[in-house]
């Protein structure tokens, strides 16, 4: 398991170049400001800095896009909860509550609890990394269809539970996300409600449409609003209360360190990752919560799963890319090709022969959890004062790095088309009380399902006997199911427990 | 059939274009995959899942329709002018994107922020001028610098 | 010392800075004078991280040395390259605009397959130095002897074994042509299709499928836990060792390269600026034997050997058309 004699190793390496330390602060900076600008992705920070790190040797380059790596994370929580904006789609479970609890003045508390849980994720994932490479890298490759399937529908159970006040409509926003999420290419090659535009052969662009659904849609309501939160008393920035929110952060300890295993094993399968993670974590959160009701109103629970969970994908991406030598994303394929410079090639071998390296890296990765903590408070209290710009200034501001962030993301005009289209359709299902976050959860599930569903139906011929072959997939299911069973169990026992009290009350 | 008189039936008229808009995005989506293979492989998940999805369009159509007592009073609606406003809204951003490729996005996000402030409430030209150009400014060059491609530019 | 090292490093970083912010600065029309005078943009259709994202983006230090002008990498991704060959074309013949591209598949799937307004004959490729080859391969874990005996199993029942593969791909086209060539009903097959190349070498490391088709070079990082079993290749490649197809089925046998990346230009630039198109033939040709840039791109296990604008633009040619007659396998699976 653990190879004391190469930690030794690695803390010598890590203290031998201190020069390595000077680029974690700027790292983090970097990607925090990056990461905060929608649009912006981590994979287009890392690589605009990659070529910087082609002068530098090669633990301070690794520890320099790391910190990127780290700091952009965290980044996009920021207008998740402020502006509701997901500037990537690891925000998403993000604007659930932190939004609503930005809204109702408690804006330094979201953002302290989202940065706690970020900080107590990253390390929590990056410990259980420095246990589990091993066997997580030989899990990952054994997930087939089936067990993609199953991840895939206990990501679709979100859906019921995000239904709001009507279920038909619920399910309605629901499933019109799933299928706008199949437009284009299919895994097996047909294409389909593309109405000829060339951009929607991969689909409909998920970045701008979720900001134009959650982020848009909402700004446009606001019209007539003077301020973002309408008491003014409450618009306060207070240092005191974002620490009041890590502590309520740290309180949590079952939901973060679920979010956490969660991350890591999602954010281990590649081309699944972050994205899929957070909204898993939210969901098993908000059905094991006796408060699960409150969840979407503007509870600092959600915040916490959803940021937990984005936060230690990045370890469990980290697992596969120095396992496997394979990338699960566009961040690890740029670590990946800043490793080639140095020589460095990822993979069983790598991990055999260098262990004292991917131990420096898992250890230099906790001390930047460690320095995201201060950076990101203040960059956090900064950010805060957002909530005191008149919303005159602050929608059409808003809307336009929207626009701006849309574009961005391929230097297209598909992005801003795109986003204005699903901004108002956004705006007309929020004024007829549907749940834009359903089918924001749709949009991201859509293929996923879809594939994964084909690929097992052409793998077992359409034989349900495929499915004895496959104990992982049974496994899963089965853990899906006693989390159902779980919940059902303690929702009948609470209100049981409630009925007497009402009673003699 | 016959109706209660004491009764009237109120259509929610927007509720029930944006479900015929759904509705006629799903049934558009199913007809064009149906149109582009009839195979396992292409209507696995597409096929079910639209026709649940126009069960559900039905199920939520009678709630575009109420019955209110004859006598009660209309429901407070939102002022006109809010609506005016929110669509107002909507118009400038659909012409931001149409025109930024075509006239610059200095130009497009300058004209934007100049009638998005107007109709947000700020009344004060020089404020808002001010406040647009310099915006714009910093947005040009703060995108501009991190973002790996170019963008039409006009004036700047 | 230390603090001393600090400063250069920190040098080193604000320099880099200064580079990158020099590179994603907005291009401003300078006067016209002996080219280059001003940034070169270098369109890659793809998104950050793929191969020719990277292979341009460790090329580029190296190009611009010898063209004296900052590279500006645009990253055009979406619907299999068509968008970014489009906008490349869109971008005046100047020779202020090169291309990294898998020219191959993906401007022959463009245009048989898409409706690409564009031809062929619009790209001119100065240099395709990565061509890659199918392999056919099972886990590490899997029981399958050779290929003979996956022939076997395949004709004896076609359904018998999952194989891996990316729709609409050289890949496809190839196991096809080895159906063909022994009798195997393709409609028959049991395929299981991925979404790209990485993900099917993925399930066949895994063992999810029992068999799978992929490019080559992309197995490498996955050589232990894959064992390969044909090459399509005239040459051992790599250091796989498993039979090649010329050996299977006879060395003239029909078969298709797999991605073929490198470096192009307009078609018009070469008759319209023959100059121009000189001295960026002639620099690209020289970072590419450049000692230095062939040590500096191996280690990142990119391709930089040097074919000339003749052999590339003929294997490009042949390609397309070998993929031209397999059409129907290129429109859905």
């Amino acid at each position: 398991m653990l190879d004391l004699a190469s930690i030794q190793g690695a803390f010598d390496l890590l203290t031998s170049s201190a020069s390595a330390w000077v680029f974690v602060i700027p790292g983090l900076l970097i990607g925090l400001f990056f990461g905060s600008m929608p649009g912006i992705s981590i994979t287009m920070a890392m690589a605009i800095f990659l070529p910087m790190t082609l002068y530098m040797d090669f633990l301070p380059a690794i520890i320099f896009l790391t910190a990127i790596y780290t700091g952009a994370g965290f980044g996009g929580s920021v207008p998740a909860v402020l502006m509701n904006i997901p500037g990537t789609s690891s925000a998403v479970a993000t604007t659930f509550d932190g939004y609503p609890m930005a809204r109702s003045g408690r804006h330094n508390e979201a953002l302290g609890v989202a940065l706690a849980a970020s900080v107590t994720g990253c390390l929590a994932s990056y410990l259980l990394l420095l246990f589990l490479i091993v066997p997580v890298s030989s899990v990952v490759l054994k997930m087939g269809p089936l067990e993609m399937s199953a991840v895939a529908i206990w990501g679709m159970l979100l859906l019921g539970s995000l239904s709001g006040n009507s279920l038909p409509r619920g399910l309605l926003a629901g499933v019109f996300g799933l299928l706008l999420g199949t437009v284009g290419m299919n895994t097996a090659g047909y294409v389909r409600g593309t109405m000829g535009v060339p951009w929607l052969l991969d689909g409909v662009p998920t970045i701008p449409a979720m900001m134009g659904l959650l982020a848009a849609s909402q700004l446009i309501g606001l019209v007539n609003t003077k301020y973002l939160i309408e008491d003014e008393g409450s618009r306060k920035i207070s240092f005191a209360k974002i620490i009041g929110g890590f502590r309520l952060s740290l309180s949590f300890p079952t939901i973060i360190l679920r979010g956490s295993l969660i991350g890591v094993i999602i954010g281990a399968i590649p081309g699944v990752g972050s994205s899929i993670s957070n909204l898993l974590s939210y969901s098993e959160t908000k059905r094991n919560a006796p408060d699960g009701d409150s969840f979407g109103r503007g509870n600092p629970k959600g915040v916490a799963a959803a940021e937990a969970a984005n936060s230690s994908s990045e370890g469990g991406a980290m697992a596969t890319m120095l396992a496997l030598g394979i990338p699960g994303g566009g961040a690890t394929a740029i670590l990946l090709a800043a490793f080639a410079t140095h020589n460095i090639v990822g993979g069983p071998s790598f991990i055999a022969n260098s262990k004292d390296i991917v131990y420096a890296i898992i250890l230099s990765n906790f001390a930047q959890a460690l320095l995201l903590l201060g950076v990101g408070l203040g960059f956090v209290y900064l950010a805060g004062y957002i909530v005191r710009v008149p919303m005159r200034f602050l929608i059409p501001s808003v809307l336009v790095v929207a626009v701006f962030g849309s574009y961005a993301i391929d230097g297209t005009i598909s992005g801003p088309i795109t986003l204005v289209v699903f901004a108002i359709l956004g705006w007309a299902m929020v004024r007829y009380d549907y749940p834009v976050a359903a089918t924001v959860v749709g949009l991201l599930l859509g293929s996923l399902v879809e594939g994964n569903l084909l690929r097992t139906w052409q793998i077992s011929g359409g034989d349900p006997a495929y499915a004895l072959e496959r104990p992982g997939a049974l496994l899963i299911f089965a853990l899906m199911a006693l989390s159902i069973g779980l919940t059902a169990w303690s929702a009948r026992r609470r209100r049981r427990a409630a009925i007497p009290a009402a009673g003699s009350g | 059939m016959t109706m209660n008189r004491s009764h009237r039936i109120v259509v929610n008229w927007g509720h029930l274009a944006l479900l015929a808009v759904i509705g006629s995005v799903i049934a558009a989506y199913l007809l064009d995959t149906r149109a582009t293979s009839l195979r396992v492989n292409n209507l696995l998940f597409v096929q079910p899942a639209a026709l649940i999805g126009l069960l559900l369009v039905l199920l939520v159509v009678p709630q575009c329709f109420r019955r209110r007592p004859a006598g009660a009073e209309a429901e407070p609606a939102q002022p006109l002018s809010h609506l005016a406003k929110a669509a107002g809204l909507m118009a400038a951003l659909v012409a931001l994107a149409l025109s930024m490729e075509r006239i610059g996005f200095d130009v497009a996000t300058f004209c934007f922020l100049l009638a998005a402030l107007r109709l947000c409430g700020e009344r004060n030209w020089f404020v808002n001028l001010g406040y647009s150009a310099v915006f714009t400014a910093i947005l040009i060059y703060g995108y501009g610098t991190i973002i790996p491609f170019p963008f039409p530019l006009t004036i700047l | 010392m230390t603090t001393n090292i600090t400063r250069r490093t920190m040098l080193r970083l604000a320099s880099g800075g200064v580079v990158a912010a020099a590179l994603a600065a907005p291009t401003v029309l300078r006067a016209q004078g002996v080219y280059p005078d001003r940034p070169i943009n270098v369109v890659v259709p793809f998104d950050t991280g793929g191969y020719n994202d990277r292979l341009s983006r460790a090329f580029a230090p190296f190009l611009q040395e010898r063209l004296g002008q900052p590279l500006n990498i645009i990253n055009r991704g979406g619907a299999g390259a068509l968008l970014g060959h489009t906008y490349f074309l869109q971008q005046p013949d100047d020779g202020y605009t090169l291309l990294c591209t898998s020219a191959a598949p993906y401007i022959p799937l463009n245009i048989l397959t898409q409706d690409a307004p564009f031809n062929l004959e619009d790209f001119h490729m100065i240099n395709l130095p990565s061509q890659d080859y199918t392999l056919l391969a099972r886990s590490a874990e899997s029981d399958i002897t050779d290929i003979g005996e996956v022939i076997e199993k395949l004709k004896a029942d076609p359904g018998s074994l999952s194989i891996g593969v990316q729709p609409a791909s050289a890949d496809l086209v190839n196991l096809m042509l080895l159906a063909d060539a022994n009798g195997i009903a393709r409609d028959r097959l049991r395929i299981v299709t991925f979404d790209g190349g990485g993900p099917a070498r993925n399930a066949v490391a895994g063992n999810v499928v029992d068999i799978g088709l992929a490019g080559g070079q992309g197995f490498l990082p996955l050589a232990e836990k894959i064992k390969p079993l044909l090459v399509y290749e005239k040459v051992q490649r790599d250091g796989w060792g498993g039979k090649l197809v010329t050996e299977l089925s006879g060395a003239d046998t029909a078969f298709v390269y797999g991605s073929q990346r490198g470096w192009g230009v307009h078609s018009s630039l070469v008759a319209g600026s023959p100059e121009i198109y000189d001295t960026i033939l002639t620099a690209v040709e020289a970072t590419s034997k450049d000692p230095k840039v062939i040590e500096a791109l191996t280690a990142q296990q990119l391709a930089t050997d040097w074919y000339g604008p003749e052999a590339s633009n003929a294997a490009l040619a042949s390609t397309a058309r070998v993929m031209e007659q397999h059409l129907d396998l290129l429109k859905g699976a």
